[in-house]
């Protein structure tokens, strides 16, 4: 960071705006005590004013962030130069998290439901009565039908910890989570590949990157999206597969406008050249990749040629392209992606994904792009509070894992499956559903069977910051304290601890996760699983066997951990400690042990490919109801391409009608140049049902009106690209 | 050069990517009101038939020009060249909210907020500066496009960036040339739609403005003042409304 420092001479005696006047109009009405415990802890002035570090939640990235706190108001957040996610920035959404917090529609109070479901009427209740409530109905679903009729779902909150823990106290093996209709495909296939969830991603030396799909500037992880802009700058190379023309392709060196489902093909031909050729990084290929000697017969079908018939991407051009990779070497990398939930091949996208990186010997060498370790792999050995062992789940999993999907790994699940069961009734019938600051009627395809299951239950209590349209039809809404106003449990990253403290006190009666947990668990008889005093006893029992205060946490927002240097030697988590680019547990499932084709279904002629994709002042659904994130956003519209759109009679700005196997939506067009003739793009996550949600509600349309269900057999992923639909003028 | 420091940005407009962090920080940083703004991006659209696409974003704000049409017009002497750093500032308790400026500026860089009665715009973060940090647009800038700093100091990263580059570019005509202190590396710039305009008020407003203002001001300082001036913001904004 460039210093700068005059003084300024008409400073004193100038009003040069700002300051005083009331830019958060609305969140001044909410105004808070100022935070005792920021100032027992030294960060707060007498008059209330200083600097706290902590940690962003405006996406799963988690910057570092030190806000910057006025008479007990939060007034600015700055990414933390200290924190390797933010290094000193924060994008849109973290810069705006404040006007999150002071949000008008913040829920502040517990909520029961009086008129009937989805109604939106409720009467503000005690903590000790929505409370009580939801644990005596979460006690009757236990007695009467079993743990297993009652789901638990909840995604990527730090406190996702204690809330497993509720979860498994309490019996139930059904566990929602968002991950099957974002990342399955690419966490499964890493899994079986190298052992690891999602490797790390290293920019410093790349000097080729290939980005399938990934929208990194803007679908936006903070260091890693300005990485990638250095990398650029520096002069890499970045190659862009996607059928839109995105900000990411914008910058791209080449954009390639991909046939939607085809990205494997463009993989697999890429790994024919590089094979075939005798390009590979051979030394480590033999000494880490399984199947090693017989990869070119595996992919000898894959030519060029026969890439371009699948992709409609010349055959010179996939040609071309893999030697350029496989010149790049070790400073090659093939990015993993992260929602991948697109077409039911997907999973071999990924596979080709993992396969090429093998190829190119970037793992784990020193500064190799690609860091196939995981976090917990950092050591760091954290201390959790004593708890006896929970009771054995016995009943099947409603989301069919593993029972029908062997290869689904039990903390991903199936999320849409969940919903299908609680409609069939099999393979038996759920009764209750609890969520934590989730939003599945939003996110799960096709929205009206997700509202239809949930008149199927007897009760539903939703966690959350604001009242999601999740919450809008349930029984109990628990206000939890936002991200600036509570602590969670600590983050490990890059062997260090970081710390989410509460920067402001809580506003109204929100409280944290940790809180709700632990009075939810000690009424359902559950107390010795949750044996801490309060969050911050949580906490120091996290760092007891590390022999840190909290106290030093807490001023630095973290804690450096030191760690024992490795051997140098590399075992990857497989069954054989190899790279599985030819994996035995695939073939012992019945499936293809290689990266292979699966040919997926394509639009008749009259229909389009429906994509998503995000956008970037956005995460999801979450943040739509940020006034200021709202304000720099652009109107949700539907993309088409002029051809397309001439055909059918159909300007720019005009009103459309979509229509998919079940359902359809009116919106806006955007006639562009920037998308496929086949294609259509809706930015997701707008369409709201809440009315809760003031700034949010009548905004755009929801693509969970649109998408079909349909699920990969082996990753578990939703097939979003895979729903197929047609446009008219409306 | 007058004045000691010369500060001004650099945008490099190939590593804008239009995520809007800058304006959203700016907002939060300055207490900007909804629905207003100090900051912009400017998106080109596209340019090319598919698949030969290209897009450039351009982002702006107040470009504390050398010659600022926007001082010339004010009469109250509320804006002005801080003579330190060279940023153009905005006495917010002498603005008696005319809006000349607003007029002047020939980049729209300026706007009235109605309910304070007063003209906002860029002020370079200077308190921010002070302090010895970065503005706030400047220093969240996912894509490393923006850079802040003194021109005058040859060690300075904007003086650096100005050295290294191979295509500078200022927003400006051979009508109009505040010489202004954003200078734009990278970009297709002079096609955006943002190259400044003339003056927008015709002559005859001209000349009320710089004769008649300055004359109801004068006359308000030889007579009640707070009210007077209450009174002449009151009258101005009418104005102001019934030209748009
Ligand atoms: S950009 Fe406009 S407001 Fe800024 S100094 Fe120039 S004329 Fe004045
Ligand atoms: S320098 Fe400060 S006031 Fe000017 S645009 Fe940037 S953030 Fe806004
Ligand atoms: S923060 Fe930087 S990259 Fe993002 S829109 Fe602003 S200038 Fe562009």
């Amino acid at each position: 960071m460039t210093r700068i420092g005059p003084h300024v001479s008409r400073r004193d005696f100038l009003k040069l705006g700002g300051a005083s006047v009331g830019a958060l109009a609305a969140g001044a009405i909410l105004a808070p005590p100022a935070a005792a415990a920021a100032r027992k802890a030294g960060f707060i002035d007498v008059a209330g004013d200083g600097t706290i570090p902590t940690m962003c939640e405006m996406c799963v990235w988690r910057c570092g962030v030190l806000a910057r706190v006025r008479d007990g108001r939060v007034v600015k957040l700055d990414g933390n130069p200290a924190h390797p996610h933010s290094r000193g920035m924060l994008c849109a959404r973290g810069q705006a998290g404040l006007m999150s917090t002071y949000d008008p529609d913040r829920v502040l109070h517990p909520l029961i439901r009086v008129g009937p479901r989805g109604g939106g009427q409720f009467r503000q209740a005690t903590w000790e009565e929505a409370l009580d409530l939801t644990a005596q109905k979460m006690a009757e679903i236990r007695d009467n039908y079993g743990p297993e009729a009652m789901i638990f779902s909840s995604t990527h909150n730090l406190s996702q910890v204690q809330f497993e823990n509720l979860l498994s106290a309490y019996g139930s093996p059904n566990y929602g989570t968002q991950r099957s209709l974002c990342f399955n495909a690419m966490v499964t296939a890493f899994l079986l590949t190298y052992g690891v969830e999602e490797p790390a991603r290293n920019y410093d030396r790349v000097k080729f990157v290939l980005l399938t799909g990934r929208n990194l500037l803007e679908a936006i992880s903070t260091s890693e999206t300005a990485e990638l802009m250095e990398a650029v700058a520096r002069g890499a190379k970045l190659v862009v597969l996607d059928p839109r023309f995105t900000k990411t392709a914008s910058k791209a060196t080449e954009w390639i406008p991909i046939r939607p489902g085809t990205d494997a093909a463009f993989l697999l031909s890429m790994i024919h050249v590089i094979v075939t050729e005798g390009l590979a990084d051979c030394e480590f290929v033999k000494k880490y990749v399984t199947g090693c000697e017989d990869i070119p017969a595996a992919m000898a079908e894959y030519t060029p040629e026969w890439g371009e018939a699948k992709t409609g991407v010349p055959a010179a051009t996939i040609d071309r392209l893999a030697r350029e990779y496989a010149a790049a070497g070790k400073d090659a990398m093939a990015h993993p992606g992260w929602r991948t939930s697109n077409f039911i091949n997907s999973f071999q996208a990924e596979r080709a994904i993992a396969t090429l990186n093998a190829l190119s010997g970037n793992v784990l060498t020193p500064g190799g792009c690609l860091v196939a370790e995981s976090p917990e792999a950092a050591g760091i050995p954290l201390g959790k509070p004593p708890q006896p062992a929970y009771p054995r789940v016995t009943s099947m999993r409603l989301d069919g894992v593993p029972w029908k999907y062997p290869l689904v790994p039990l903390k991903l699940g199936i999320f849409q499956n969940i919903r299908e069961a609680i409609l069939s009734g099999q393979p038996y019938q759920a009764h209750g559903w609890f969520v934590s600051r989730q939003n599945p009627v939003l996110s799960i395809p096709d929205r009206a069977r997700t509202v239809e299951a949930m008149g199927k239950l007897d009760f539903i209590a939703v966690v959350d910051v604001i009242l999601n349209d999740t919450a809008w039809y349930a029984d109990v809404v628990l206000p939890e304290a936002s991200y600036l106003e509570r602590y969670d449990p600590l983050n490990i990253v890059d062997h260090k601890l970081f710390l989410r403290q509460p920067v402001i006190e809580a506003q109204g009666e929100a409280r944290s996760a940790l809180w709700i947990y632990k009075q939810l668990g000690e009424r359902l008889g559950l107390g010795e699983f949750f044996q801490y005093e309060d969050e911050e006893d949580y906490l120091r029992q996290q760092l007891a066997p590390l022999g840190a205060e909290l106290q030093d946490v807490k001023y630095k927002g973290y804690l450096e951990v030191p760690v024992e240097e490795g051997d140098g030697e590399i075992v990857f988590g497989t069954p054989s400690g190899k790279i599985e680019v030819y994996s035995e547990t695939l073939a012992g499932a019945g499936f293809s042990p290689w990266p292979t084709w699966e040919e997926p279904p394509a639009p008749a002629p009259d229909e389009f490919y429906l994509l998503t994709g995000k956008v970037g002042q956005h995460t999801q659904t979450a943040t739509q109801n940020n006034a200021f994130l709202h304000q720099v956003e652009d109107e949700p519209k539907l993309w088409i391409h002029p051809a397309a759109a001439s055909a059918r009679g159909i300007e720019d700005g005009a009103s459309v009608r979509v229509t998919s196997p079940i359902g359809s939506v009116v919106v806006t067009s955007l006639v562009t140049e920037g998308i496929r003739q086949d294609c259509l793009f809706l930015a997701p996550g707008y369409g709201h049902a809440s009315k809760g949600l003031r700034v949010a509600y009548g905004v755009g349309v929801s693509d969970s009106d649109l998408h079909v269900t349909y699920t990969d057999p082996i990753s578990g992923g939703q097939a979003l690209s895979q729903t197929f639909v047609t446009v008219e003028r409306a | 050069m007058a004045q000691k420091n010369r500060y001004g940005f650099v945008i490099d407009v190939a590593r804008c990517i239009d995520c809007r962090a800058c304006l959203v920080a700016c907002r939060v940083e300055n207490e900007v009101s909804l629905p207003h703004t100090r900051i912009w991006v400017k998106d080109q659209g596209l340019r090319g038939t598919f698949p030969d696409l290209a897009r450039e974003f351009v982002p702006y704000n107040c470009m504390h020009c050398e010659h600022p049409p926007c001082i010339e017009v004010c009469t109250s002497g509320a804006t002005f060249k801080d003579p330190d750093n060279g940023l153009v500032l905005v006495d917010q308790e002498a603005c008696i909210g005319c809006g000349l400026c607003v007029e002047a500026c020939p980049y729209d860089a300026r706007y009235l907020d109605p309910t304070r009665g007063v003209v906002d715009k860029c002020t370079g973060c200077v308190h921010r500066v002070e302090r010895g940090e970065e503005p706030a647009c400047v220093a969240t800038c996912l894509g490393g496009a923006r850079m802040f700093g003194d021109f005058n100091d040859p060690t300075s990263e904007v003086s650096q960036a100005l050295a290294r580059a191979t295509q500078v570019r200022q927003l400006v005509t051979d009508e109009v040339d505040p010489d202004p202190n954003i200078y734009y590396l990278n970009g297709d710039v002079m096609q955006t739609g943002l190259l400044p305009r003339p003056p927008r008020y015709t002559t005859a407003e001209t000349l009320w403005r710089g004769v008649a203002i300055p004359a109801v001001i004068a006359g308000i300082t030889l007579s009640f003042l707070g009210q007077a001036v209450a009174f002449t913001k009151q009258l101005i904004e009418g104005e102001q409304e019934f030209e748009e």
